[in-house]
């Protein structure tokens, strides 16, 4: 994987400023440009079609357009929080998807959604300090994750295609979240993750 | 299990909201979520671009130059303001439909047309839900208030998976009640009593 390029990094904080700033056409395009055909590729990679994929393009730059004064650079890379737009934006084609197929009244009545999602941006955007942490995993566990959130694919299909077991692929997933989790939480970046126990309420 | 169920893919509306609202309400659930969008963030840069069709750019050029107003959203249930935020969007401007059983009332979340199962479900403060087991597996997220019953007691942000072999009687809080979400896949054959937690969200 390519190194992280701080300058690159850069230009498009200043461009999501100066978005943010003064509604800066040429600043959007730069955004829209690199952003778009990648985003295009990341959500065809997990199953959507070419419409869809660029229907989700569509309205994620537009909230970029709309709310770029939300972005923090402290808190997040320009890629994970466009990458968090998009993502949220994904219950809206789903819930689209459904209506397609759907017969039964209730849900069909439902209204247009207006999505607020974009308004707990900020909420989500936080520990862009991870990326370096990413940097020191192993390359398998790299490759398990990649497989895991950029394809979605389930820890089942995982196992068939690296031709690990399933065992293996679950505990090497696990291993990995649970190093980068220790890591925040020693560097003191974390917010408390005790209350919640893994397999604690399970009896 | 919370890691189990964040790391499985959301390709249904259910499983996806389910996710969404484990990570607004547990901290796990929430470092998994932030961990995620940092790993696709850091993957979206590296990753080769596909052009886009040129009407992508006029189109949202378009958009973008119509002033949208916002219309005020309205929350038509009272339980809305302990909902998460995700939940509340889904539902925003819509009715919630409950069925009630006595004590507790149940609202399906996702379509009924989808093989997967998103409830809402509200107990009465010091209601109990009489005694009962599960068909299949079933997850649930307590997003408000809390719960007993034998095994213990159920606090916000925890999730629990029941199936038949859980005979349970929950009793919900005595003042706040309990606001849960359970989630139940299509039908899955299982072998053997540990494999089948292990499996469920496989």
């Amino acid at each position: 994987m390519k190194h992280y390029n701080k300058k690159k990094k850069n230009q498009y904080i200043e461009a999501l400023s100066k978005i943010a700033s003064k509604k800066d056409v040429a600043s959007f395009k730069i955004i829209f440009d690199y952003f778009g055909p990648r985003l295009k590729s990341f959500l065809m990679s997990s199953g959507s079609t070419e419409s869809i994929a660029e229907e989700i393009i569509q309205e994620t730059m537009t909230i970029v357009w709309t709310k770029a004064d939300y972005y923090n650079p402290k808190l997040a890379s320009p890629s994970t929080w466009i990458y968090t737009i998009a993502r949220n934006k994904k219950i809206d084609i789903l819930r689209k998807s459904n209506k397609a197929i759907l017969e039964d009244i209730e849900v069909a009545s439902l209204p247009p959604i207006e999505s607020k999602l974009e308004d707990d941006i900020e909420l989500d955007q936080k520990f862009d300090i991870i990326n370096k942490y990413l940097d020191d995993l192993p390359k398998d566990q790299l490759a398990l994750l990649k497989l895991n959130f950029i394809e979605e694919k389930s820890h089942g299909e995982i196992a068939k295609i690296t031709n690990i077991p399933l065992g293996t692929v679950k505990s090497r997933i696990r291993l990995a979240m649970e190093k980068i989790r220790t890591r925040i939480k020693n560097d003191g970046n974390a917010t408390d993750l005790n209350d919640v126990n893994i397999g604690k309420n399970i009896k | 299990m919370i890691d189990i169920i964040m790391t499985q893919p959301a390709l249904s509306s259910a499983k996806f909201l389910f996710q969404k609202c484990i990570s607004e309400s547990s901290s796990e659930g929430n470092a998994i979520e932030v961990i995620r969008n940092c790993i696709s963030g850091k993957f979206l840069e590296d990753i080769k671009p596909t052009d886009l069709n040129k009407h992508v750019w006029n189109d949202t050029l378009e958009i973008i130059s119509i002033n949208k107003k916002t219309k005020q959203s309205k929350n038509l249930d009272q339980l809305y303001e302990h909902l998460p935020q995700t939940l509340q969007n889904y539902l925003i401007n819509t009715k919630i439909k409950w069925k009630n059983y006595g004590k507790i009332k149940v609202s399906r979340i996702n379509s009924k047309s989808e093989k997967d199962k998103l409830e809402l479900i509200y107990v009465n403060p010091n209601a109990s839900i009489p005694q009962h087991t599960h068909e299949g597996n079933e997850a649930f997220l307590v997003l408000h208030g809390s719960y007993k019953d034998q095994y213990g007691t159920y606090n916000k942000g925890s999730v629990q998976i029941r199936n038949e072999d859980h005979d349970h009687m929950p009793i919900g809080h005595p003042t706040s009640g309990c606001i849960g979400l359970a989630y139940t896949e299509g039908k899955i054959k299982f072998s053997g009593k540990f494999y089948k937690i292990l499996n469920f969200f496989n």
